[in-house]
């Protein structure tokens, strides 16, 4: 839309029609004065107000948001590398930790799980574990704490549109989530464990769990109100299921009924699908989990697509 | 270079009205802003100021009314009016992963700008916050956080800046530093809307002013206007003796008082002042002490202010 091509009633001044009897709302309203100092701005403001107007509108309308969406992303970006210690190198190290003693010192008396050594066995669960806690902190922390400082408004204020903030706050989280899991998956191969049963297929199920718990934390974000539901989420919901969800074990090894109970759980889905590009074995149909991760990136991307264009509770 | 912008108002506000529950904050309200001024909305805390600015520049997307920025509306063609208006909003606030100067590049770079680096630093310099550039945002002071939050609303450069209590809490050097600020910034072509509490800045600053309370605007017109419709002058004079009871009776239509026995004031409209021939209180009261042959020991006078014509219209809208 340009200014050349507004309707006629949007070009008009509403003259009269403003204020309550006897007051001048208008610029050019009945009893508006004429001269400058009496109301109106001094005649060269207002020429160079009209420029300033024509030149900032111009570069408005050429402008579609993407250069902004990169800024925003790469803000996010330098946000964790800022604090890597806590954010990178923290999990990272954790994770090989846990890699060590649960695949190397207990492990080693662990005959083969499914044909594969435990540690092999291990290191998808443990990425996976990464990715899940990683991409969903990372956009939730962020838009959260910036709520809370009130530096939201910084980005509510911009032109950016539903979906260029959610690309924006997003790619940073999927790029987290994905050099933490890759750091783990270089380090447990320079260690020995054989994962590399189908590459592509475990970078695309990397990427599509990353970016669900990306737009699962940044839905969590927009709705939360206090440091309690934001960390809900991780401590009650999310690492729970992800430690009930085959990291450390096949559910084969579970007694009955609590192997079927198992199946409810949708994290084991996609504990299974990358251990499944990884080493080859899986507890569950992995077409099943690709469908669950893809059809979770649907999911949570339309919800915070909903929130962020209806503006609910950050635009209200 | 594009031909200069022709339409009379840059804002344009038709039956705004935002309710939360069973408030409401924004009752109806209509306004238009023209290119090149500086609006004064003045209200008390709770007025409504803060919401209707935020349902102007997308802060807030639920509302009932029609808003337009430069003929766009600013919720169908956010994509453009959020690019020609800025806000320095009343909250401080900061983002304390980034240092200043970064914290601008980024703010600029969300609008698509370019030479964000050299805008930023210059309007670091201009704020007195270059010595600050590679400080975290959250080791600043409330001033200097109030005055990063104006280079922020700046960079993009927008034709349309809201300045949201721009001063609460800064002292008072800044705080005339800032309002020579924002009239450079008018007369470099920004149009300006400011909230405030503090009258005087509305006073010093505002081509017109509009006076909300209880969500609706009461009263919008220049502050010359304002004080001419409002505005009441006194006059004060001590005489060698008592006030005679005849010279009271004579004044009856200027509201004479005897605050002592020899102290006689009389209070007029600012539009009786103005108007010449005998009919003028001052003069009235002079020849009335000159005929009475009465002697003036002392004379005051004075006039009210803005902030009297504040209380007196929100007052008057009191349920």
């Amino acid at each position: 839309m340009t200014s050349d091509n507004l309707s006629a009633e949007t070009r008009q001044p509403h003259r009269g029609d403003v204020m309550t009897p006897g007051t001048t709302a208008t610029a050019d309203g009945p009893g508006s004065p004429v001269a400058t100092g009496d109301g109106r701005p001094p005649p060269g403001a207002e020429e160079a107000a009209r420029r300033h107007i024509a030149a900032v509108e111009t570069r408005a309308r050429n402008n579609r948001g993407w250069r902004g969406t990169w800024m925003l992303f790469r803000r996010e970006l330098a946000r964790f590398m800022k604090v890597a210690g806590q954010t990178i190198v923290s999990p990272v190290l954790t994770t090989i930790l846990w890699f060590i003693v649960f695949g190397y010192s207990l492990g080693s008396r662990l005959d083969e799980i499914q044909g594969i050594p435990y540690v092999d066995f291990l290191v998808p669960g443990l990425i996976m574990l990464n990715l899940i806690n990683n991409s969903f902190l990372n956009t939730g922390f962020s838009l959260f704490i910036s709520k809370i400082h009130g530096s939201v408004v910084d980005v509510l204020l911009t032109p950016l549109s539903p979906l260029q903030l959610i690309i924006g706050y997003i790619a940073a989280s999927l790029l987290r989530a994905l050099i933490i899991g890759g750091l783990i998956w270089a380090v447990a191969g320079v260690m020995g464990a054989s994962t590399l049963h189908n590459p592509a297929f475990t970078l695309i199920f990397m990427i599509l769990t990353s970016l669900a718990f990306a737009l699962f934390g940044l839905v969590v974000a927009i709705l939360a109100e206090d440091f309690d539901h934001i960390n809900i989420f991780p401590s009650f919901l999310l690492m729970p299921l992800t430690f009930l969800g085959g990291v450390f074990y096949s559910i084969d090894m579970l007694p009955s009924p609590w192997d079927t109970v198992s199946l409810v759980n949708p994290i084991l889905y996609m504990v299974n699908g990358l251990r499944y590009g990884m080493t080859g074995v899986t507890d569950v149909p992995v077409g099943f989990g690709l469908f669950l991760v893809a059809g979770s990136v649907a999911v949570f991307g339309a919800v915070a697509l909903y929130l962020l264009s209806t503006g609910k509770k950050l635009r209200e | 270079m594009a031909d200069p912008y022709s339409q009379s108002h840059l804002l344009s506000i038709r039956n705004l009205s935002k309710r939360y529950g069973n408030l409401t904050a924004v009752d109806g309200v209509s306004l238009d802003i023209r290119p090149g001024e500086i609006f004064a909305l003045l209200g008390v805390n709770g007025a409504g100021k803060t919401t209707m600015i935020g349902c102007i520049t997308g802060l807030i997307s639920n509302f009932e009314g029609d808003i337009r920025v430069a003929g766009y509306d600013v919720r169908r063609d956010y994509q453009i009016t959020r690019q020609l208006v800025g806000l320095v909003p009343q909250e401080l606030n900061f983002d304390g992963f980034f240092p200043t100067a970064e914290t601008l590049r980024y703010q600029g770079g969300y609008f698509g700008s370019r030479g964000n680096r050299e805008r930023g630093d210059r309007l670091l310099e201009t704020f007195a916050l270059a010595d600050k550039a590679k400080a975290n945002t959250r080791k600043l002071s409330g001033g200097m956080k109030r005055r990063l939050m104006v280079c922020k609303a700046l960079m993009h450069q927008p034709a349309l800046l809201f300045l949201d209590e721009p001063t609460a809490g800064v002292d008072v050097d800044l705080r005339e530093e800032l309002w020579s600020y924002i009239s450079r910034l008018r007369d470099a072509g920004t149009t300006i809307v400011l909230t405030t509490h503090y009258l005087e800045e509305a006073e010093n600053l505002a081509d017109r002013i509009g006076i909300i309370n209880r969500g609706r605007l009461l009263r919008v017109d220049s502050r010359d206007n304002l004080m001419r419709t409002f505005g009441r002058r006194w006059i004060e004079v001590r005489l060698s003796g008592t006030v005679p009871r005849d010279l009271v009776n004579a004044l009856a239509e200027y509201v004479p008082e005897t605050p002592a026995p020899d102290r006689l004031r009389i209070t007029f409209p600012e539009s009786a002042h103005h108007r010449a021939g005998e009919e003028a209180p001052v003069k009235r009261l002079m020849l009335a002490l000159q005929n009475a042959g009465l002697e003036v020991e002392t004379l005051e006078g004075g006039r009210n202010r803005l902030e009297d014509i504040f209380r007196e219209v929100v007052h008057s809208d009191r349920p």
